[in-house]
């Protein structure tokens, strides 16, 4: 007993690929919804667009639809037989041409990672506007007045007011990725072979198909650790950022 | 200057209506693929429909038991939601007036609930309910439910009556009225917008969650839909017509929904990362 548990996953290279697929996951939430989830967030507040509300509501909209509907739907259009198969073989008029991406190791998570991209970047949008409505307008009008341009109001004033809601939000996302379970268990529950396996489905494997209940726990006690370890990072070098605008 | 705007629109726009068209558009291709027959998406899934093949809907909800599951959907949202925001709003309530010495150890406690996720206690808790024959009860789903909704709720109701004056409480209590009838009478109608907010949130939530069902639960007859329209997707069928009516079964009633209640969907999004 004892460690012996902790031992063995460590050293289970599904385990290992599982831990590889959650930290591109961590990655394309701070980097990709984050940022991107602000800038509509920064493009819907200046206005820059006619019609900003409907674009917000469609841009929010995958939000209410159970991620198992959002797997089923995008696996009909990743898989072998899916949509993008159909438009590769009308565009480049080749009949055999098959999506294979799934049975790639390295590549199989693409197609989660652009899903979950999908899911997301619209709630950081409305997180962020939420936020972007607390700025006095007087500022930002005063700026305007003295001549500044769009991203100099974003470089300088926007994202500076700013830093604490997108810390927050980081910390949202890191540890929503690590608990990145419902769509990935409906749209291909970890296979083929693995390859789309993530730390939370290898614990429910390991402790609902094999009985390893001592040993799914220890996979969830390693999940609360690195979601732990991964924010401390975050805050360290979000203060970091904080001081240096002070 | 001018540059430099048009710029920044003619990015806006590009980017507005590409994540527009990504999010109308496998929708729209879902409910067109679910007007067609099997082997028709099998040949071609770019093509329109050429009737209204109406049979995939009403196979799928009747192979598919969508009936028995939708209504359990409707019955464990409601149910839990219910018990979920009168709970918050009393304790947001007990919380932010009646300030006990222990009241600041209590909303930790609660708010510590906020980062205990589902799936790491699933196991402990499949065990608990096996052994208390718990699992495989609707008790045993929507109690769960509950457990996972208040930290949130309790989190959004006692800061939002923590913003009610106490001047209006003082002023009925010195009128004779009890802690009860001040909650009735003031605190609910002055909460309603929260309310709102907390009950279509937690709705939304408890309609759209799966893996506690998935796994506390094994009969068909209280089953909820998302793990029904999972069962699609593996051994039952690989009828792609019946797959794709049952997702627009599940969609479009939430896109209803959503349409209706946008706002509030918002808010209750929002105030989990706003800074106070």
């Amino acid at each position: 007993m004892g460690f012996a548990n902790y031992t063995k996953i460590l050293a289970d290279p599904i385990f290992q690929h599982s831990l590889r697929n959650n930290l591109l996951i961590v990655a394309i939430s701070v980097f990709g919804q984050i940022p991107l989830g602000f800038l509509l967030a920064f493009m819907l507040h200046r206005k820059m667009v006619k019609g900003g509300e409907f674009y917000q509501t469609m841009i929010f909209l995958p939000i209410t639809i159970s991620p198992v509907v959002v797997a089923l739907l995008w696996n009909q259009i990743f898989s072998a037989s899916g949509l993008i198969t159909a438009i590769v073989r009308r565009i480049y008029d080749d009949p055999r041409y098959v999506m294979t991406i799934f049975e790639n190791r390295n590549l199989a998570i693409l197609p989660i990672l652009f899903v979950l991209l999908w899911m997301h970047t619209g709630t950081y949008m409305i997180i962020y506007l939420a936020n972007l409505q607390k700025i006095t307008p007087s500022v930002l009008e005063a700026a305007q007045i003295d001549g500044a341009s769009e991203s100099q109001m974003l470089g300088r004033i926007i994202l500076p007011s700013m830093i604490g809601t997108i810390a927050t939000t980081a910390i949202l996302a890191i540890s929503g990725s690590l608990k990145a379970f419902d769509l990935i268990f409906a749209m291909t529950g970890g296979g083929p072979a693995h390859f789309t396996e993530v730390i939370a489905l290898y614990m429910y494997t390991n402790t609902f198909k094999y009985y390893k209940y001592g040993y799914g726990s220890a996979v969830s006690i390693l999940i609360v650790l690195l979601a732990v370890g991964l924010i401390l990072i975050l805050q360290t070098i979000s203060r970091r950022i904080e001081r240096n605008y002070e | 200057m001018t540059r430099n705007v048009t710029i920044w629109k003619i990015l806006s726009y590009l980017i507005m209506i590409t994540f527009t068209l990504l999010t109308i558009l496998p929708l729209i291709w879902m409910f067109l693929n679910a007007l067609k027959p099997h082997a028709l998406i099998v040949r071609n899934p770019l093509m329109p429909p050429v009737s209204f093949y109406v049979l995939n809907f009403v196979r799928s909800w009747t192979q598919g038991h969508l009936g028995v599951y939708f209504s359990n959907s409707i019955f464990y949202s409601m149910v839990s939601t219910l018990i979920t925001v009168f709970i918050a709003m009393g304790s947001g309530y007990a919380l932010s007036k009646f300030s006990y010495r222990s009241s600041r150890v209590i909303y930790m406690f609660y708010t510590l609930g906020l980062l205990i996720t589902v799936h790491s206690v699933i196991v402990p808790l499949f065990i608990m309910e096996t052994k208390l024959g718990m699992a495989n009860t609707r008790l045993g789903v929507i109690i769960p439910y509950i457990a996972f909704g208040l930290p949130f709720q309790i989190f959004l109701a006692t800061t939002y009556i923590k913003g009610i004056p106490d001047a209006m409480q003082e002023s009925a209590i010195i009128d004779g009225a009890t802690f009860l009838q001040v909650f009735r009478k003031i605190i609910l109608p002055v909460a309603t917008p929260i309310i709102s907010t907390m009950f279509i949130y937690t709705f939304l939530g408890n309609w759209n969650e799966f893996i506690l069902v998935q796994t506390l639960t094994s009969d068909i007859s209280i089953r909820s839909l998302p793990v029904g329209i999972n069962s699609f997707a593996g051994g039952m069928s690989r009828d792609y017509g019946l797959q794709f009516a049952a997702l627009t079964i599940g969609t479009v009633p939430m896109v209803i929904f959503y349409l209706i209640f946008r706002d509030k969907i918002a808010q209750g999004f929002a105030a989990g990362a706003t800074k106070e």
